[in-house]
């Protein structure tokens, strides 16, 4: 227990002096976050402003991401100060939430449908990605569910099966957009949850393989895929049909070296690589800012999951359950969501429409991964202050 | 790791976890590390195939200029609208708006982007105008940019069309001084790297690998002025004569440059929107003509260079008609006896016949070909012809004969001039030329200084009073000259009976020659058809204003006192009146 206890130990606390108060806030944590999103709105600008200039406003996907980012930190704030209980009671409906958007995303006339995908609905100004927010609420729901059912995970019908109905049932709906880039991080996600939540380990493999299977079939039935994955592991070899986009990023990687070309130096994001500003946007930066740049949004990043990870120590050492399992669930989903976008940005995974969390442009992207952050400061608060009354 | 207790869940589970994604996030470390650095050689190699084009940096051509330096031809910067066809073909909602901004129509539009699909680059319309390109620009098109390239435009327009020729929308040389010349006067184009977005646009220029190098100018040897007077002059004769076509070509005596060249029909070298190749035609050096009695002076030269007769020798010419085998040749009157200097003064067909008959047909051919007929003048037109003139060998009787009144060979208006040259030059005949010397080149002695004057002093007479050729006189100047009326060749053989060649060739001040202009006019329909009536009045007021322009002093006194210009000295009046001089 002392090597666990070890990584609960508040960073901020060696610089803490006598008769000062504790930081309110894990500061690592809200650092790492804000940094992030301060940088994702330069590199959102520096990639799209050569786009957006020739619909005649270059601030035009600056603004929208700075106004999302605006209203993600207001609800991160929200959210933060919120109570625990509540979203523990709150995960069903939520998941019903995220169940009926996806369904509506469906609906002729509801849903827009942008690249043969149909994943966002209009609200007039904005547009809303509900796979983004079914993502974050089908980890709430699976840390209730896993405290709730905890006596009975040893039962596969119980626990196990019940489980994979649910998620059965949002993966259905995403294929049936498509986004199985949503689909793969809830997927691994729920996974990740259920191991570190206790389920029996054969169990575990048996979910594993059968994940692992559908997936493959997936691969079969939509041949797309077949040609996005064969395309991946070769980009050279088709470089300006199949492999056009990821041998534009991989130029973009080799372009910048250790330092970088300079901010805004990138000629990349000229028209070259497609979605620069979005699921790209990891390459313009590694343009840009170099092998520095990338090394350090890795470990921002790594920061949050390690914070993540920290905070649901420290919460199940004072025994909230729910809390444990939720900020596990989050940092997994996190850490997921940001390496397959980092790996399919390098050209070791096919290529996902995922956003890189924080960073790329996409308001439901930069909402939801503000209240993530926000719940896991709000798991902190809650199980933290404890512990310092106690000192 | 079986069953899990309820408040404690396995701390190596939560290790495994965290151990995978740090293992993961490592993972994509080092491929980080793998691209940016290990293979970033490779990667960039491929950007650069990418991203970086040699392009031409182009510059303006030579420009051309009259001998005073006024420009003939200058090439402006314009803009030309292009396109990238597939990124054009993805705003197809914005094609109507382009296409009217272009004056297209929508079918023509959309076919330019069809036949260019797969490329990179297309032209949408070249070398328009500014606001044709602001206008585009403010379209804001994706995929349609505006690029610089030069026009050439012609000051003088259709008063030096022939001569300087044009360009193509290359801005390469295709008629005239433009082609011969366009090695001297075309840009070499630099060449730089660039850096390009994918859409074509230079986003910054990486390096310069070689710098261009504008045109050279070139300098005519043509007088503006002079060039416009024979301009309007030969148009006037044209229109009122209801002519085919007509040439003239005026020629510095002293140094064998070219100071007017002018045909019509002309065209405008900046709009030649739907002109037929035939107003290209350079006629003055690249159609032929019989000569008529123009030719007449270069056999009475050859007579009295071989001393068969002199001046005054006189010649019968009665009864008007001299028949040769079944040929006769006529006079328009019978003249009786006539001196050698008034069968110059009368035109006579049946005394220059009689003349050249007397000359071994080899010497006259001889003195023919050294006065550069049947050979191209060198003067560097394109096109040129040298005209015909046969071998002295198959001349029959009536072809030695006819060859003292210009039938049986032929000549163009700037050999004609030439020859003419040489005969106002004392004898010597100088290369011609369409670039300006600054000094007078070496010419060839064709004839004797002394002969030469002879002939002048016939061709004084012949411009005289009592001369066919009395029309070309000018006030104040003594002219000296020869008319010439030849029955144009028919299409099916023979002589057609009523479409003449009118032409004049002369020179003037006839007591030291400074000019030599020869007017040509073909088929003239209306107001007569003789040389004397088409062609004389021509060289007459072309002659006078061509004096004045460039400054040469009158030789002729016995005239009327000139009208005294307000400020101006007045003139001596040397010899008193002894008859008006037209």
């Amino acid at each position: 227990m002392s090597a666990i206890g070890a990584i609960s130990e508040r960073p901020s606390q060696g610089a803490r002096t006598a008769g000062r108060a504790a930081p309110r806030w894990d500061s690592w944590l809200l650092g790492a976050t804000l940094v992030l999103l301060m940088l994702g709105l330069i590199m959102v600008y520096s990639a799209s402003v050569s786009i957006a200039s020739r619909a005649g406003n270059s601030g035009y996907f600056l603004v929208r991401q700075a106004l999302a980012a605006a209203v993600g930190l207001a609800a991160m704030a929200v959210v933060a100060h919120s109570a625990i209980r509540l979203w523990e009671r709150a995960g069903p409906y939520l998941l019903l939430l995220a169940i009926v958007l996806l369904a509506a995303v469906l609906v002729p006339g509801v849903g827009v449908n942008v690249n043969s995908s149909t994943r966002w609905i209009s609200l007039g100004v904005v547009n809303l990605q509900p796979s983004e927010l079914a993502k974050l609420f089908v980890v709430i729901y699976v840390a209730g569910y896993l405290v709730r059912r905890q006596d009975r995970l040893i039962y596969f019908t119980g626990g196990v099966a019940m489980m994979g109905m649910v998620v059965a049932a949002i993966g259905l709906l995403l294929l049936l957009e498509p986004d199985y880039g949503a689909l793969l991080v809830i997927l691994l996600t729920v996974l990740a949850m259920l191991f570190l939540g206790g389920v029996r380990f054969w169990h575990f493999l048996l979910v594993v393989a059968t994940a692992a299977g559908s997936m493959a079939l997936l691969a079969v039935i939509a041949p797309y895929r077949l040609a996005r994955v064969t395309g991946f592991l070769d980009p050279w070899a088709d470089p300006f049909n199949k492999g056009f986009q990821l041998t534009q990023a991989l130029i973009a990687f080799g372009r910048g070296e250790w330092l970088g070309v300079g901010l805004g130096a990138s000629v990349q994001k000229l028209f070259y690589l497609p979605a620069a500003h979005t699921d790209f946007l990891l390459a313009v930066l590694a343009e840009e800012l170099g092998l520095i740049g990338v090394l350090g949004v890795m470990g921002l990043f790594s920061i949050i999951v390690w914070r993540a990870f920290a905070i649901a120590r420290q919460a199940e050492r004072v025994g909230e359950l729910y809390g444990a399992r939720l900020a596990q669930g989050l940092g997994v989903l996190l850490a997921l969501q940001a390496m397959i976008n980092m790996g399919v940005n390098m050209g070791v995974l096919p290529t996902k429409g995922l956003t890189l969390p924080l960073v790329s442009y996409g308001g439901s992207s930069v909402v939801a991964s503000c209240i993530a952050v926000g719940l896991l400061l709000m798991v902190d608060r809650q199980t933290g202050r404890r512990r310092w009354g106690t000192r | 790791m079986s069953r899990m207790t309820s408040t404690c869940p396995s701390p190596l589970r939560f290790w495994l976890v965290l151990g995978v994604l740090a293992i993961l996030m490592g993972l994509l470390a080092a491929r980080a590390v793998y691209l940016q650095v290990l293979s970033s050689g490779y990667l960039q190699s491929q950007g650069h195939s990418r991203h970086l084009r040699t392009v031409e940096d182009s510059s303006h051509r030579g420009v051309i200029k009259d001998r005073n330096g006024e420009p003939l031809a200058i090439s402006t910067p314009v803009d030309s609208v292009w396109a990238h066809p597939g990124e054009l073909a993805e705003a197809k909602t914005r094609w109507p708006e382009l296409a009217k901004r272009l004056d297209l129509t929508a079918a023509e539009l959309a076919q330019l982007v069809n036949r260019h699909a797969g490329r990179e680059f297309m032209y949408l319309k070249r070398h328009v105008t500014p606001q044709v390109a602001e206008a585009v620009k403010a379209l804001n098109i994706p995929g349609v940019a505006l690029t610089r390239e030069y026009r050439r435009y012609y000051p003088a327009g259709a008063v030096t069309g022939h001569v300087v020729g044009f360009t193509n929308v290359d801005d390469q040389g295709q008629e005239g001084l433009e082609l011969v010349h366009n090695d001297w006067l075309r840009a070499t184009p630099g060449k730089k790297r660039v850096l390009k977005d994918r859409l074509g646009n230079i986003v910054e220029t990486v390096e310069s690998v070689s710098l261009p190098v504008p045109g050279q100018d070139l300098t005519l040897s043509i007088d503006r002025r002079v060039q416009f007077l024979v301009y309007s002059e030969l148009k006037e004769a044209v229109e009122r004569h209801k002519a085919r076509a007509a040439s003239a070509v005026v020629l510095d005596v002293q140094t064998g440059e070219v100071l007017a060249l002018v045909n019509e029909p002309g065209f405008n070298p900046n709009n030649r929107g739907r002109l037929r190749s035939q107003a290209f035609r350079n006629r003055a050096v690249t159609d032929v003509f019989e000569p008529g009695s123009t030719s007449k002076p270069f056999t009475i030269a050859a007579a009295l260079e071989t001393g068969r007769v002199t001046p005054t020798s006189v010649i019968d010419t009665a009864p008007g008609v001299l028949q040769i085998g079944q040929y006769p040749i006529r006079d328009v009157h019978n003249y009786g006896a006539l001196t050698v200097a008034q069968v110059v003064e009368k035109s006579s067909n049946v005394g220059a016949s009689k003349i050249a008959l007397s000359v071994d047909k080899n010497v006259l051919w001889r003195v023919y070909r050294d006065f550069g007929f049947g050979a191209v003048t060198g003067g560097g037109l394109p096109g040129e012809s040298p005209g015909l003139l046969r071998p002295a060998a198959r001349w029959a009787t009536v072809d030695h004969a006819s060859m003292s009144f210009g039938y049986g060979m032929s000549v163009t208006t700037l050999q004609l001039a030439r020859a003419y040259g040489a005969l106002a030059n004392d004898g010597v005949l100088l290369p011609v030329s369409l670039l300006r010397r600054d000094a007078p080149p070496d010419g060839k002695r064709v004839l004797s200084a002394a002969t030469a004057g002879r002939v002048r002093a016939m061709l004084e007479l012949a411009a005289g009073r009592g001369g066919t050729g009395s029309a070309a006189q000018v006030a104040q100047y003594r002219v000296a000259g020869k008319t010439g009326t030849a029955h144009k060749l028919a299409a099916g053989g023979g002589h057609a009976e009523n479409s003449y060649i009118a032409s004049f060739a002369g020179f003037a001040p006839a007591s030291r020659p400074r000019l030599v202009l020869v007017v040509m006019v073909d088929d003239p329909a209306s107001g007569g058809h003789f040389g004397g009536q088409i062609a004389a009045p021509v060289f007459s007021k072309v002659m006078a204003g061509a004096l004045r322009l460039l400054n040469i002093a009158p030789d002729d006194w016995s005239g009327p006192p000139p009208v005294v210009v307000e400020g101006a000295p007045p003139k001596p009046a040397a010899h008193a009146a002894a008859g008006g001089t037209t």
